[in-house]
C-alpha cells in the first residue's frame, strides 16, 4: 500500500468534549483519557491518521494539556517526528493577540499563518473523544473525488442516553446530519431523538484554501463554531456530503459510556473490529509481561503488561502496571494504570483511575449504571 | 572529547547448540522471558550503567538482530554521536574476511572504537542473561589501576570442570586461568566480559593479529599473552543471576526462573534496572470465561481460553478452549489449538500446534528430562505426537508420531 501521498494535514482539538466527563478530565482532556487497556483515546485517531498517510499533525490544546504533552513527546511512537511536519502542539496564547480559544473558529484562527505556510492541500478537523480505526485514506479520496466544500463523517447509530438526558447544551454540541443522497441537507445540533441516526463523527475534510478563507471571514462575521456558525448558518453556500462510516466505534459522552465501552471490549469480536486492520500505537512504558501467581483466577478480562495478580479478576480491564494482592476480587471494574489493589479487598463496578491504591480489606461496591469512580492518585 | 568506555558486544555466535531455534537468526536475538530477546539484557545493562556506545559484532544470520537493532530507540541507543552500531565484517582494499574469533572480530574494527577514543572498552557477551552495572565493574577496574579485568563468578565446586576459572591472590589480581580443568584451584568462573584499557586491547589485538599460528580468540590467545607479559590482570566478583543460554536445557530453565525470581533472583519488576525491548504494540491479553491461568507470565496480544499453568506466553500467543500449556515457553504469535496439549517444551515463533496434538511430557522422576522444541513457523498437525527429546524444524503431519 503506497499512502505516502496523503494530500493532507490534520488539526486535532483534544479539549472539546471535556465537560462529558468532568470526572476523569479535571487532571487531564479528554484525549488523554485512558481506554481499552493501555492507550489514550488520542492513540486510535493519531494511528488512524498515519495509517491513512497523514504525517503533519497539529493539535490546538486550550488546557490541562500536560497529560497530552507528556504522552505524546515528541510524536515518535506515532512515527510523527518528523522534518517536514511531524507533530505540533500549540498551546494557548501561541499568538499575542490571542488567549485560549473558544470554539474552533477561534482556534483555527490562532494557528491561520501555520496553515498558510503548510504545503497540504486539504486539511482533516477532528476532536478525539471517539475511539474508532478509521480509514482517513479513503475519506479523503471519496473528498476528493466528490469536489465539495466541507466532506462530514458519520455513522448510522443512535446517540448515547446521557446525551439525550443531559439538558445542558454548554457541555458540548452533537450533530446528526439530513441527507440527501450524499448530500448533507440540514445539520440538527443535540437532537434528542431515539434510534439510529447519522450521527456525527466530529471528523471533517476541507481544502486549506477554503478553510483560511473562511477563517478570515469568520473573524469579520463574528463566528465561533465551526459546526453551528458555519456549517450550519452558512450551510446553503457550501457542498457538504457526507462520508459514512460502518467501523467500530467507542464514543466517551460519561462515566457510564466509559464503562460500557470499555467492558465492550471484552467481546472478542469487538476487540477484532477495533484492532484488526491497522496498528494502533501508544506511548512505550517497557513493562515486564504481567505475572500470574499460584490461587490466581482469571475470566473475560483484558489486561496490559506490567500487572501482577495474585488474587481473583473477572469482567474486568487491567491498564499497565496493575498489582491485585492475596485474596482480592475485583469483578465488572476498570483499573488504570499502576492502581495498587491490597490484600483481600472486593471491589464490582468500580473505576480506579491512574495511581489509586486500596488498602486491605476495603469493600467498594457501585452499580453498571453508577460506577464508583476514585480519582487520580487517591489513597483509600 | 572521547568517551570514557565504550562497548563491544560479541553477537557473532552461530548458537549451534540452539540450532532449532537459531536457523534463521543469530543466538542473541533468541526471544528470552516473554517480551524479551536475549540482547536485550546486556544492552539494557550498557544503558542502565550509563555506557551510550555499543558496537555490536554480528555474521551469522543477522537479519533478524539487524532489523531488531534498527536505531537503537528502544534502548535509549539513538545517540548523535554514539548510539548502537551493528558492525558485521565488511570488505576493506586488503581483502575481506569473515570474523576469524572473537579477537579478530574486534580487530576488524579498530577504526570504529578509534572513532570515539575510548579509555576503556568493555567486551559483552551476546548470550548470556544477565543483569550487570557495568559501571560498578568499572569503578572496580580503575581503582585496581588495572589494565585487564575479568567479571567472574563463584560457581559450586562440582561445576567447575564445565568454566574457564580465573586463580587469584588475596587482591584480585589474576595468577593463571584455568580452562574446564579436572583439577581446579579456584571456583571463580570467568563470565566472559571483559574491560581493557583501550591502548592495551589494541596493542594486544594488532599483535595478535600478526601471529599466523593464533586462533585470534580473547579465551585462547589474548588473555593468555598478556599474563605471560605480566600485566595488572584482576578478577571483580558479580554477585547475581547470570546465566549462559547456550544450550536448550538452559534456556528453557532460565526462562522458568523467569517465574522464581524470588529463589532465581532474575527480577525483571525491577522499576530501577528496567530491560529495556522493541515493542510488540498489541493491545492487552484477553482471559475468556473458562480459561486457567497460574503462576505465568502473559504477554499483550495472548489470548486464553484454554489452561496455562508455569508458562512464559509471548506476545500475541494464542491458546483455544480445552488446550492445556503447562511448564512451557511458547514464543510469539503462536497458536495453540483445541485440545492440545503442551509440556515441558520450547515452542519456537509463529508456530501451530494443531487440534488436539501432544507435545512433549513432565518427566515423572523428578529429574531433568528432555525440553521438546519446535523452530519457528512449523506446523504440527492434528493429532500428532511430539515426544519430550525431539527437535523438530520440520511440518509434522496429522497424527504423525515423532
Amino acid at each position: 500500500m503506497i499512502n505516502v501521498n496523503t494530500d493532507a494535514l490534520a488539526v486535532i482539538f483534544p479539549n472539546t468534549y471535556d465537560k462529558y466527563l468532568p470526572e476523569m478530565t479535571s487532571m487531564r482532556l479528554m484525549a488523554s483519557i485512558p481506554f481499552a487497556g493501555r492507550y489514550r483515546l488520542i492513540d486510535f485517531l493519531l494511528s488512524s491518521m498515519v495509517n491513512g498517510g497523514i504525517d503533519n499533525v497539529a493539535i490546538l490544546v486550550t488546557k490541562n494539556y500536560h497529560s497530552l504533552t507528556d504522552h505524546l513527546g515528541s510524536g515518535r511512537e506515532w512515527d510523527l517526528a518528523r522534518k517536514y511536519g511531524g507533530l505540533n502542539v500549540f498551546p494557548p496564547y501561541a499568538v499575542e493577540s490571542l488567549g485560549v480559544y473558544h470554539g474552533w473558529i477561534q482556534g483555527l484562527e490562532s494557528i491561520r499563518n501555520y496553515l498558510v505556510d503548510q504545503k497540504e492541500r486539504y486539511v482533516v478537523i477532528s476532536d478525539s473523544y471517539i475511539a474508532m480505526n478509521f480509514d482517513f485514506a479513503d475519506m479523503i479520496e471519496k473528498h476528493a473525488e466528490s469536489g465539495a466544500d466541507v466532506t462530514i463523517a458519520y455513522k448510522r447509530e443512535p446517540i448515547p442516553e446521557e446525551l439525550l438526558e443531559n439538558t445542558d447544551p454548554s457541555k458540548g454540541m452533537y450533530y446528526t446530519l439530513d441527507l440527501n443522497g450524499k448530500k448533507v441537507i440540514n445539520i440538527n445540533i443535540n437532537p434528542k431523538v431515539e434510534g439510529d441516526q447519522n450521527y456525527s463523527l466530529d471528523t471533517f475534510i476541507v481544502s486549506r484554501e477554503w478553510l483560511i478563507r473562511i477563517i478570515d471571514e469568520a473573524y469579520i462575521r463574528g463566528d465561533t463554531f465551526f459546526v453551528r456558525d458555519i456549517l450550519g448558518k452558512r450551510g446553503a453556500e457550501f457542498d457538504i456530503r457526507a462520508y459514512e462510516y460502518t467501523g467500530y466505534t467507542a464514543r466517551i459522552t460519561g462515566m457510564r459510556s466509559y464503562m460500557k465501552e470499555n467492558m465492550e471490549l471484552l467481546k472478542e469480536e469487538n476487540l477484532d473490529a477495533l484492532f484488526s486492520g491497522n496498528p494502533v500505537y501508544t506511548k512505550i512504558r517497557d513493562d515486564n509481561p504481567t505475572v500470574y501467581h499460584g490461587d490466581t483466577k482469571a475470566s473475560n478480562v483484558m489486561v496490559a503488561d506490567g500487572c501482577e495478580i495474585q488474587g481473583e479478576i473477572e469482567n474486568s480491564i487491567l491498564f499497565r502496571g496493575v498489582k491485585i494482592g492475596k485474596g482480592a476480587k475485583v469483578r465488572n471494574s476498570i483499573l488504570l494504570q499502576d492502581t495498587v489493589i491490597g490484600d483481600n479487598v472486593e471491589l464490582d463496578h468500580v473505576i480506579t483511575d491512574k495511581g489509586v491504591t486500596i488498602t486491605a480489606s476495603k469493600s467498594l461496591r457501585g452499580s453498571e449504571s453508577f460506577p464508583v469512580y476514585i480519582e487520580k492518585g487517591k489513597k483509600i | 572529547m572521547g568517551k570514557e568506555m565504550i562497548a563491544m558486544l560479541l553477537a557473532g555466535g552461530q548458537g549451534s547448540r540452539l540450532h532449532v531455534l537459531t536457523q534463521k537468526l543469530a543466538k542473541p536475538a533468541v526471544p528470552f522471558g516473554g517480551k524479551y530477546r536475549i540482547i536485550d539484557f546486556p544492552l539494557s545493562n550498557c544503558v542502565n550503567s550509563g555506557i551510550d556506545t555499543v558496537g555490536i559484532l554480528t555474521q551469522y544470520q543477522p537479519l533478524v538482530l539487524n532489523e531488531y537493532i534498527g536505531n537503537g530507540q528502544p534502548w535509549d541507543l539513538d545517540r548523535l554521536h554514539g548510539g548502537v552500531h551493528v558492525l558485521p565484517p565488511y570488505q576493506q582494499a586488503s581483502g575481506s574476511d569473515w570474523y576469524k574469533g572473537t579477537a579478530n572480530a574486534i580487530y576488524q574494527n579498530l577504526s570504529f572504537i578509534e572513532s570515539y577514543d575510548p579509555e576503556y572498552v568493555i567486551i559483552l557477551s551476546g548470550d548470556q542473561i544477565c543483569k550487570q552495572d557495568y559501571s560498578d565493574f568499572l569503578r572496580f577496574h580503575k581503582k585496581k589501576n588495572a589494565e585487564f579485568s575479568v567479571a567472574v563468578m563463584e560457581v559450586p565446586w562440582e561445576e567447575t570442570h564445565r568454566f574457564g576459572l580465573a586463580v587469584t591472590r588475596e587482591d584480585d589480581s589474576i595468577i593463571e586461568f584455568q580452562e574446564k580443568p579436572k583439577d581446579p584451584k579456584s571456583n571463580l568462573a570467568s563470565m566472559g566480559i571483559y574491560i581493557f584499557n583501550w591502548d592495551i586491547l589494541k596493542k594486544y589485538l594488532i599483535e595478535d593479529e600478526a601471529d599466523p599460528n593464533s586462533e585470534n580468540d580473547f579465551g585462547n590467545n589474548i588473555i593468555p599473552n598478556l599474563l605471560k607479559d605480566g600485566r595488572r590482570m584482576y578478577a571483580y566478583h558479580f554477585q547475581g543471576y547470570w546465566k549462559d543460554v547456550g544450550t536448550i536445557p538452559a534456556l528453557w530453565e532460565a526462562n522458568m526462573e523467569v517465574l522464581d525470581p524470588e529463589h532465581s533472583g532474575i527480577n525483571l519488576f525491577d522499576d530501577d534496572w528496567k530491560v529495556y525491548s522493541r515493542n510488540s504494540g498489541m493491545h492487552g491479553h484477553t482471559v475468556s470465561a473458562d480459561a486457567v491461568v497460574r503462576n505465568s507470565m502473559i504477554t499483550d496480544g495472548c489470548r486464553i481460553k484454554g489452561t496455562v499453568r508455569h508458562s512464559i506466553l509471548f506476545a500475541g500467543v494464542t491458546v483455544e478452549e480445552g488446550a492445556v500449556v503447562e511448564d512451557a515457553v511458547i514464543m510469539g504469535g503462536t497458536v495453540i489449538k483445541k485440545g492440545a496439549v503442551v509440556k515441558h517444551c520450547i515452542i519456537a515463533e509463529n508456530v501451530v500446534i494443531g487440534e488436539g496434538a501432544v507435545v512433549g511430557e513432565i518427566p515423572t522422576d523428578g529429574g531433568n528430562g528432555g525440553v521438546a522444541t519446535i523452530a519457528a513457523g512449523v506446523y504440527v498437525g492434528d493429532g500428532a505426537k511430539i515426544s519430550p527429546d525431539a527437535l523438530i524444524d520440520e511440518n509434522v503431519k496429522d497424527g504423525e508420531v515423532r
